[in-house]
Parts: C-alpha cells; sequence; structure tokens
C-alpha cells in the first residue's frame, strides 16, 4: 500500500506539547499529556527503586533477562508499527522503544553492565532518559501488532507496559487515567466516569422508556439480582454515551430470556491499570469479581469493550482463585451462541448500508473474538465488506493503550496514531463501521470527525437492536 | 491551578478549561466559559441545553447519558454539535460549569 507520510506541519502539531508553559516549568518535563504535580527531584534514583521492587514482586525479570539476550534490533516490527508508518519518527520503532528500558535493565541489574558501568563510568540512567521514556511510552498505543511480526518473540507492549508502570510509580503517568481510577478505587461514586448509582437508576429507566416507545416491548434492565446466569460490566461510560449499544444487549436478553443484572455495587467494566499500572489492575479486577461473587453470579458478563474484556479475562483468574474463579465471557460471545442456537430473530431487511467490522485489538490480536462478531453481522447484514488487513493482524483504532483518554493528545491520535486506520476506513467505504469498544468508538469518531470520513461509527448491538425481531406473545 | 479571567469572571479552571467549582457557576461564567468553546453568543437554545444540563447536574451529581440529553432538550445531536463545536460532553457540559468527565467518555 502507497501510504503517505505525516506531513512536518502535521508532526509538530501533533507531537507539540499542549501543557501550559508555566506547568512544563514547574515540573520540568515536557511531554503532551498532563501529570498531576509530584516530586521532581532525583528521579533516575526514584525510577530505579521502583524497577527493582518491581522486579522483586513480580514474574517481570524472567521476561527481560530473554529480552535482553535475545534482542536483535532488527527493526522488522517496523513494518508492523501503525505508528511509525505515520511518523516516519525513528523513535517510534517498537524495538527503538523496548530498547530505553532494556538498557536501563542491562545496565543496572545485571552483573555484566554494572561492572560494565564502574570500569566505564558511563550509561546510567538520567534525567533525560527518563524524559524520552515518558514521551516515547505514551507516543505506542499498546496494539501488540509488533509483538506478531518480531522473530525474536520479544513482546514489546510489555515492555512499554511495564515503563509506565515504573513510571506511575513515581508519579508520571497521565492525569486523565490516574484521576479516572482513584475515583474507581476511592472516590463515591466508585467508577471511572463518576457516575452515582441514583443516576445510573435513572439512565437505565429512561432506556427502558425508550425502548417501550421505539418497539412497544416491555425490556428490562435488572437491578441487583441474585443468583443470575450473567452479571453485567459494561464500560461505564456507555451508560453517559452508548444508549444503543446497552439497549441492543437488553434488547438480546429480552428476546432469549436469560437472566442477567448489573449491580449496583459496582458496574464499570473499564480496567486503565491494564494500561500503566499492574497494582491497580490487581485492586479493580478483585472489585469487579467481588460484585459479581456478592450477586452469587454465575459469569462475568463484559460489554462492548476491548480492554475491559481482555484485562477481566485473562486477570481474573490471575487475582481472584484461579480455577475457582467466575468465568469471564464477552457480550458477542453470548450473542454469538444463542444466533446459532436460532435463540435470536433478526430482520434481514433493515441494515442495507454497507457495514465493516474494526477489531479491538486486545480482543482480536490473541484470536479470542474474531469470526465471532463477523458471523453475527453477516446472517442480517446485507452487504458486508472487510477491511485489509483484519482479525489478528488488524490495524489499531490509534487511541489504544489508553491514549484515547487523554483529550490533550487528540490532534496526535487522529493525525498519526489513527492515520493508517483513516486510509483503511476510507478504502473500505463502508457507511456503518461497527466498533464494539467504548475505546476504539470514542476515538474513531474523532478520527472519522478530524480526517473527514463520511461512515458512521456503532457497536455491534446497535445494528443488533435495529434489526431484532420479538415473538409476538 | 490555573486561573481564568475574563472581564468580571474569575474562576478556577482545570488544564482544560472545565470549572473546578462547579456552584460557582452563573451566566455571566456561563458566556465566559463559551468564547473559549467558540460561541460568540449564547442563543435561547443554547441556555436550554446548559439549563437541563445544570438541573440534571444539580440532581444527580453528573451529566445526562447525551441521549437523554437529546430527548429531553428536544435538540438533535448534529444540532447540539452545531450548537458547541466540541460536543454534548466537552463543549457544552464546560459551558455549564460541569466538572470535566473522566473516563473514556
Amino acid at each position: 500500500m502507497d501510504r503517505k507520510k505525516a506531513t512536518d506541519e502535521e508532526r509538530a502539531r501533533a507531537y507539540a506539547p499542549t501543557k501550559k508553559p508555566d506547568v512544563i516549568n514547574k515540573q520540568k518535563l515536557d511531554v503532551r499529556y498532563h501529570v498531576e504535580d509530584y516530586d521532581v527531584s532525583d528521579r533516575p534514583r526514584r525510577f530505579l527503586e521502583a524497577f527493582a521492587v518491581i522486579l522483586r514482586h513480580s514474574n517481570y525479570r524472567f521476561a527481560l533477562e530473554h529480552f535482553i539476550r535475545m534482542s536483535a534490533k532488527c527493526a522488522r516490527c517496523a513494518v508492523q508499527c501503525q505508528v511509525y508508518q505515520a511518523s516516519g519518527d525513528f523513535r517510534d520503532i517498537p524495538c527503538y522503544r523496548s530498547e530505553l528500558l532494556l538498557k536501563i535493565y542491562r545496565q543496572h541489574f545485571t552483573v555484566g553492565g554494572m561492572l560494565k558501568g564502574r570500569l566505564l563510568g558511563k550509561g546510567f540512567l538520567t534525567d533525560e532518559m527518563i524524559e524520552e521514556m515518558a514521551d516515547s511510552f505514551w507516543n505506542c498505543t499498546a496494539c501488540r501488532r509488533c509483538t506478531m511480526e518480531c522473530p525474536a518473540g520479544i513482546d514489546h507492549a510489555l515492555l512499554t507496559h511495564l515503563g509506565r508502570y515504573i513510571l506511575s510509580e513515581i508519579g508520571i503517568a497521565p492525569r486523565a487515567l490516574v484521576v479516572s481510577v482513584r475515583e474507581q478505587l476511592e472516590g463515591k461514586s466508585g467508577n471511572t466516569s463518576a457516575i452515582p448509582i441514583p443516576a445510573l437508576l435513572d439512565t437505565l429507566e429512561f432506556l427502558e422508556d425508550d425502548m417501550r416507545e421505539a418497539k412497544g416491548v416491555e425490556i428490562k434492565f435488572p437491578i441487583d439480582v441474585e443468583g443470575c446466569d450473567f452479571v453485567f460490566f459494561p464500560a461505564v461510560s456507555d451508560f453517559l454515551m452508548e444508549a444503543d449499544t446497552l439497549m441492543g444487549i437488553a434488547a438480546v436478553f429480552a428476546a432469549t430470556g436469560d437472566s442477567w443484572t448489573t449491580g449496583t455495587g459496582y458496574f464499570d467494566g473499564i480496567n486503565y491499570g491494564l494500561f500503566y499500572s499492574d497494582r491497580m489492575l490487581e485492586r479493580i479486577v478483585k472489585k469487579l469479581h467481588a460484585e459479581a461473587e456478592r450477586l452469587k453470579g454465575k459469569n462475568i458478563l463484559i460489554g462492548e469493550c476491548g480492554h475491559a474484556s481482555r484485562s477481566a479475562k485473562y486477570f481474573v483468574p490471575t487475582y481472584c482463585g484461579g480455577k475457582d474463579a467466575l468465568p469471564v465471557i464477552n457480550i458477542m460471545e453470548y450473542t454469538y451462541r444463542i444466533l446459532n442456537k436460532g435463540r435470536l430473530k433478526l430482520d434481514q431487511n433493515i441494515i442495507t448500508e454497507t457495514v465493516a467490522y474494526h477489531d479491538p485489538c486486545n480482543i482480536a490480536r490473541q484470536g479470542w473474538i474474531i469470526d465471532q462478531p463477523r458471523e453475527i453481522l453477516k446472517s442480517f447484514c446485507k452487504n458486508y465488506v472487510e477491511m485489509e488487513p483484519h482479525g489478528e493482524n488488524n490495524i489499531c483504532c490509534g487511541g489504544g493503550g489508553g491514549t484515547v483518554s487523554i483529550d490533550e493528545i487528540r490532534p496526535y491520535r487522529t493525525t498519526v496514531a489513527g492515520k493508517v486506520k483513516a486510509e483503511q476506513i476510507r478504502a473500505s467505504g463502508c457507511k456503518y463501521l461497527v466498533a464494539p469498544c467504548a475505546n476504539c468508538k470514542k476515538q474513531l469518531r474523532e478520527l472519522v470527525e478530524d480526517q473527514k470520513i463520511d461512515c458512521e461509527v456503532v457497536g455491534l448491538h446497535d445494528l443488533i437492536y435495529k434489526a431484532i425481531i420479538f415473538d409476538k406473545k | 491551578m490555573p486561573i481564568f479571567e475574563l472581564g468580571e469572571v474569575k474562576i478556577q479552571v482545570d488544564e482544560d478549561g472545565f470549572m473546578e467549582e462547579p456552584e460557582a457557576w452563573n451566566d455571566a461564567v456561563a458566556r465566559a466559559l463559551a468564547t473559549t468553546e467558540g460561541v460568540a453568543e449564547l442563543s435561547e437554545n443554547h441556555w436550554k441545553v446548559i439549563h437541563y444540563l445544570r438541573d440534571y447536574y444539580a440532581k444527580f451529581g453528573i451529566a445526562p447519558m447525551i441521549r437523554k440529553l437529546c430527548k429531553e432538550s428536544g435538540f438533535s445531536l448534529k444540532e447540539i454539535y452545531e450548537m458547541f463545536p466540541s460536543g454534548p460532553a466537552k463543549g457544552a457540559c464546560k459551558v455549564a460549569g460541569l466538572a470535566k468527565p473522566t473516563g473514556c467518555v
């Protein structure tokens, strides 16, 4: 494919710091995202201390030991990285980014590196290196496409994650994420969008009214019902933004009659810990599992959200009792299952426009959910088109890895990180772009707006809601 | 904490220009904040949206679901984008003096 590189002007705009000069001055950290005030003294020492503590209490050392031996810096990953393809800046090549952290590990945590450092007296961690990492690790959208290409099997996204984790321990993490997680874990509302319970109940009641008007059917959002098959955790922002997705999911359950519920104790699937901190990841996953247990649910059901699904699917067993932990499924797996059993009827004459499916990286890269949504869409959309590449090899929306929540870097996301995706969408000519992920939806809407592409970004259940047929009782 | 000043109005805002103390909001503040959102003058329709947001916020402590805002204020999402170019969550809520929405909003 012939790809146009970003122009100098675009690049300058995308990388320009959006912080006010006095903030930059105070924090002595010229990065493009806001961070909360933190202690800027003696950063290298504190970084290394945090690194040492994390190594001691995790399994990262095994991975790092392997990576420092295997890393060949061959840059094959460059052909996969949509950020590098758009920016053309060598600092965006995944293995260049990984090397930022690997060289610190080599220098400070291996015998050879420490000896070499003593003898030569150089290569020690500096403030400049920390600033480069703080910038670089948040240029990556953590889509993990590079890991598919690496001949040495290096997981660059894992290194980016670890780098962000260490930085967050010394206070360098995007404010947008930190504030949300704080509200989720310590705030009054207990969820990332700070939705109080009365507001949630009001919203669900409003949606029920809306469905009664539109479909003439009584569809409920069951609240706090014990012993259900499914305890539902959508990305909590859906309660503010995605009326149609939620109504589609409720309609599917109304059609099948299976038991499901939303818990007022905790109703947020979002887990930003996956993006920057294992400590937070663990606390949030435990909160999720505890609520499902409180309601004596049989399964944890995650709504249309990529990172929420991945963080629950892979970390609920890690942190909540291994084999004894509740099973986690994504709503699309459920819908696919009942569709196959013939329990869901969809009108094939409603969606006549061109429809394309965007794979959220967090559920597609490992091959988990790729075919199910496609089968669902093809069963009732007349005009389904595919973007290339797709599935396991899909291209990131450009806002992955938590970057979508950082509003101040929107120009970066829509001109650099999402540039390749924009070309892909344009080439597909779709009218409906189905993105079953709160993260992707937000990014793609901003992307099509900024890049002036004529298509509507929707969730999978938005379309199901349009096409669902209820049996007349 | 940055201070936003325009004419008589002087309020504390965050880095994105959202109010830190939504209680200090009044009509003059709304007019001042509107200038940062590319809205030169607040029409009757603008006020309708703003007052709906304020009332909902006073009752529930958060902005309403966007669909609810559209339905109850009687404007389509497109019309709201025309009134507030950065949209309901970032534009309208900012002018109405609500705190910056967090999470994937």
